[in-house]
């Protein structure tokens, strides 16, 4: 069932990360994103898992939670090892030579690490993000950052609102979905056999009732938004205000510092003195990926 | 004779999740045949499973729902089969209406059951009786009716597939004293001429003293009690313990009971406690 | 003097065929929804506005609130004439802050993901100081009995809680009349309870002016004023023990009493009078006794 997804939910908490101004957030999770796709060696990918882990610790998220999250993308992690397995070339013997199929121990190696990869950004970023940050003050964080934007007459505002309704009404419409096929299936609707098109043609009956009653819930929630006084952002203010604090620039110091150990650790190599670049540890942890 | 019998049916909602609810714990019970049975409790207390349950929308998690002595749970893939035999109208049943006309969408059950077209034109003229819409309207779009006539039409959608039981959740939620007139009525009509069983879920205690033979009370994911409806209404103080009411007039008798005053008979509609007061009246000798 | 707040003269209405809204129920929109009506209603006072599905009810609600013009006629809210051709945003805005609404359905007006921010949407709108909203919020969600699911998401509560959350959200924006335009009719009558409470506490502890739009009969019993609305017009106005001694005109009007006040009228046709006041449970019953207690 959809409703019990839980990537992408908010967990309400009081951690250091549950704290952090949203918008410092969104800019520490593209610091995030750049970083793990920056990551070009073992020893950058241990500083990356280091990192992950502390969040997810700083963040209070019980490891059952994340594990949970992990599920529905275990597919692509899957989907993603097995075809860096397959495609990705080698110098030296194959280990495994059979018909077309050459599996080098580049590809393995490749395929781990461009796993890990996509696990480390899905558990990143929705520790940092999604499972700590209420839907809300995402919106505003979002609006907040964009709000430059207005000046180019970029209706920021409205977009930020428009969100905030979506998110409202998501599990509203998923509800209503479900109690419209229910109804339908009582009345012999079939929904799961016959070919494509007797399939399309079967949604009918779920469309037109969603999409009406869709437009009505709109027209009246327009109406008691306008009772509310609702008239965009002119001379609107907030209950809450974002405001950065003390441990904002302390999360900022932490995030060049880390983004700056990825860039450094990534090229620092090549510039090694001769003996120990030559060590087996070395060769390992700075194994071009 | 028994229609519809549930044999200690349990229902777990999302077994094995974080959001696990049980919402039918051991539920056994009997629906009479040719009778009007009321289900009522509070949000939340199984009732509204118990209907998806008996429509096929839901599968038990354990125990046994026979019709007419059979598991409807038999043959899996036939399940649809059960649905046109236990036709259920849902709460706001007006929103799951989408054909371009009045009279396509209360065939639309009718077609789905493959009938041939006149004898779906048959139900649906049948069925639009039953609730009072007249040929005019048949012809219109169901979204230019207003809510109260919506409502009629997404009954008539299901007394088309001309059901033997008939389950109804709140029917006439929302509806003025002589809409829920209309409304009821006519189900009183439809078990009356098919020999229907019908159940009708609803919060007014007043409707289900009015037009129930039988009342199922549920609490707590179980049956709480279940009997005739003046064997349910005559004691006020039983669904009291649950937090429910019994109709204000009955509530009325049962003071005058506790006051001394001995009245007799059906004690839960204004008709009867009119008539056993006047009956009093008469004992006392004026 | 008294005050009065909402006053209409000869106010009428009529939809447009084709575009017009249809009432909730059982609407018919040839006909004029509202005509003639002339109401005054005082400052703190409790009313209900009672008629059958469709019987125009809704429509003067939304006329108040301006969410629609009148036809023609008059309608005055604390002496202001709302209809005047040179109103301007702001003057309707105004008008909007001292005439709150709440709605049938209560998911169509909840905005926001979490309950203290949906309360917060209105004083935001008003352009509040940030600690004037907070206080306010805070206050409407202890009135409205929400404060403990103030984080909570809107989505997970139960119809009565959502809707107590709505009440909230026109609470904090401190208006003089609030209008329930149907509030109870999806709920379940633990939820009914619920608001039926807090209508009754703005009333009588906040001084707020209540109008309460329904067809429960039991409902318009417990307000201080009945006004019953047939075809667009009043039919019947004033204090509830004067409205419900009419049982055969709300029979035709395809309403009812009170069961206690139905058993009343049924006996009375009998030829068995006992008491034409009694109106309220307790009364019938007492009524009841004295009189059978004496033959």
């Amino acid at each position: 069932m959809i409703t019990d997804m839980t990537l992408g939910q908010f967990f309400p908490g009081k951690s250091v990360i549950h704290r952090l101004d949203p918008r410092t957030k969104l800019i520490l999770t593209i610091v995030f994103i750049v970083a793990t796709f920056l990551a070009s060696n073992p020893v950058t990918f241990l500083l990356l898992t280091v990192c992950t882990v502390a969040l997810v610790m700083a963040s209070g998220i019980s490891l059952g939670t994340i594990l949970k999250g992990i599920k529905p993308i275990i597919f692509i992690l899957i989907f993603t090892a097995i075809l860096n397995v397959f495609l990705t070339g080698g110098v030296g013997e194959p280990l495994v030579a059979f018909w077309i199929i050459k599996i080098y121990k580049e590809g393995i190696i490749r395929a781990v690490f461009m796993a890990l990869r996509i696990l480390i950004l899905i558990v990143g970023t929705s520790t940092l993000l999604t499972y700590t940050t209420s839907p809300i003050a995402l919106t505003d964080g979002i609006e907040s950052l964009l709000s430059p934007l207005k000046k180019i007459k970029v209706p920021v505002h409205t977009f930020a609102m428009m969100m905030t309704i979506a998110l409202r009404f998501i599990p509203t419409l998923v509800e209503e979905t479900e109690k419209i096929m229910n109804a339908q299936k009582s009345r012999g609707a079939d929904f799961s056999s016959g070919g494509l098109i007797k399939k399309a043609k079967a949604l009918i009956p779920i469309l037109i009732p969603l999409f009406v009653s869709a437009f009505k819930r709109a027209d009246e929630l327009a109406t008691a938004m306008e009772c509310r006084c609702y008239r965009g952002d002119k001379n609107r203010t907030k209950l809450v205000k974002l405001s950065y604090k003390g441990r904002d620039a302390l999360w900022f110091v932490l995030s060049a510092l880390f983004i700056g150990g990825v860039i450094v650790l990534g090229f620092v190599a090549g510039y090694m003195p001769e003996e120990l670049a030559s060590t087996n540890l070395f060769r390992i942890m700075f194994y071009p990926i | 004779m028994n229609k519809i019998e549930i044999q200690n049916v349990s229902y777990t909602y999302s077994k094995g999740t974080p959001f696990q609810m049980v919402a039918l714990n051991d539920v056994s019970v009997a629906f009479e045949k040719g009778k009007i049975t009321g289900l009522i409790g509070h949000t939340g207390s199984g009732k509204s499973t118990l209907v998806h349950m008996l429509n096929g929308l839901y599968r038990p998690t354990s125990g046994r729902i026979l019709l007419d002595g059979q598991d409807i749970w038999e043959k899996p893939k036939e399940i649809s089969k059960i649905r046109y035999r236990v036709g259920l109208v849902m709460q706001y049943p007006e929103y799951q209406l989408f054909d371009d006309t009045v009279r396509l969408d209360i065939g639309f059950g009718p077609r789905n059951q493959g009938l041939s077209e006149q004898e779906v034109e048959e139900r649906v003229k049948e069925a639009a009786e039953f609730v009072g819409i007249d040929d005019e309207m048949l012809e219109k779009s169901p979204f230019e009716l207003s809510g109260g006539q919506k409502r009629r039409v997404a009954i008539a959608g299901i007394i088309a597939m001309r059901p033997e039981v008939l389950v109804l959740d709140e029917p006439a939620a929302g509806l003025d004293p002589r809409g829920r007139r209309e409304i009821l009525g006519g189900l009183v009509r439809y078990v009356e001429r098919n020999d229907a069983t019908v159940i009708l879920v609803s919060h007014s205690m007043e409707d289900m003293a009015l037009y129930c033979d039988n009342v199922v009370v549920m609490s707590h994911s179980q049956v709480y009690r279940s009997g005739t409806v003046r064997e349910i209404f005559s004691d006020a103080d039983v669904l009291a313990d649950i937090g429910l009411d019994v109709p204000a007039v009955a509530k009325i008798a049962s003071a005058l009971r506790h006051e001394g005053i001995e009245l007799e008979g059906e004690l839960y509609t204004v008709e009867g406690v009119k008539r056993a007061i006047i009956e009093y009246i008469g004992r006392s000798g004026k | 003097m008294e005050d009065i707040i909402i006053k209409t003269v000869g106010l009428g209405f009529t939809y447009d065929d084709g575009e017009g809204e249809t009432n909730p129920f059982d609407g018919k929109r040839e006909i004029p929804a509202l005509s003639d009506v002339n109401l005054e209603i005082r400052a703190g006072e409790y009313v209900a506005v009672l008629g059958h599905n469709g019987s125009g009810k809704s429509t003067f609600a939304k006329l108040l609130n301006m969410i629609l013009t009148p036809t023609v006629g008059k309608i005055y809210i604390d002496g202001i004439d709302i209809t005047d051709e040179g109103f301007t945003e702001d003057d309707v805005f105004a008008v909007r802050r001292k005439v709150g609404m709440v709605f049938q359905n209560p998911d169509n007006q909840l905005v926001a993901t979490v309950v203290e921010e949906d309360v917060a949407f209105g004083p935001e709108n008003l352009g509040l100081e940030r600690e004037e909203i907070r206080r306010r919020v805070d206050e409407a969600l202890a009135v409205a009995g929400m404060t403990e699911y103030s984080s909570h998401a809107p989505h997970k509560l139960s119809g009565g809680q959502k809707q107590r959350v709505a009440i909230a959200g026109i609470i904090a924006m401190k208006p003089r009349v609030i209008i329930f335009d149907e509030s109870t009719a999806m709920l379940d009558p633990r939820g009914r309870q619920e608001v039926l409470d807090i209508m009754e506490r703005l009333n009588k502890e906040e001084g707020i002016t209540v109008l309460n739009i329904t067809h429960y009969m039991d409902e318009a019993a417990r307000a201080d004023r009945v006004v019953v609305i047939n075809d667009g017009r009043v039919e019947l106005d004033g204090a509830p023990k004067e409205v419900f001694r009419e049982v055969e005109r709300l029979h035709e009007m395809g309403l009812e009493a009170p069961q206690g006040k139905e058993l009343l009228h049924a006996l009375e046709c009998e030829g068995i009078a006992i008491d034409s006041e009694a109106l309220h449970e307790e009364e019938c019953i007492a009524a009841l006794v004295k009189y059978l207690k004496r033959i």
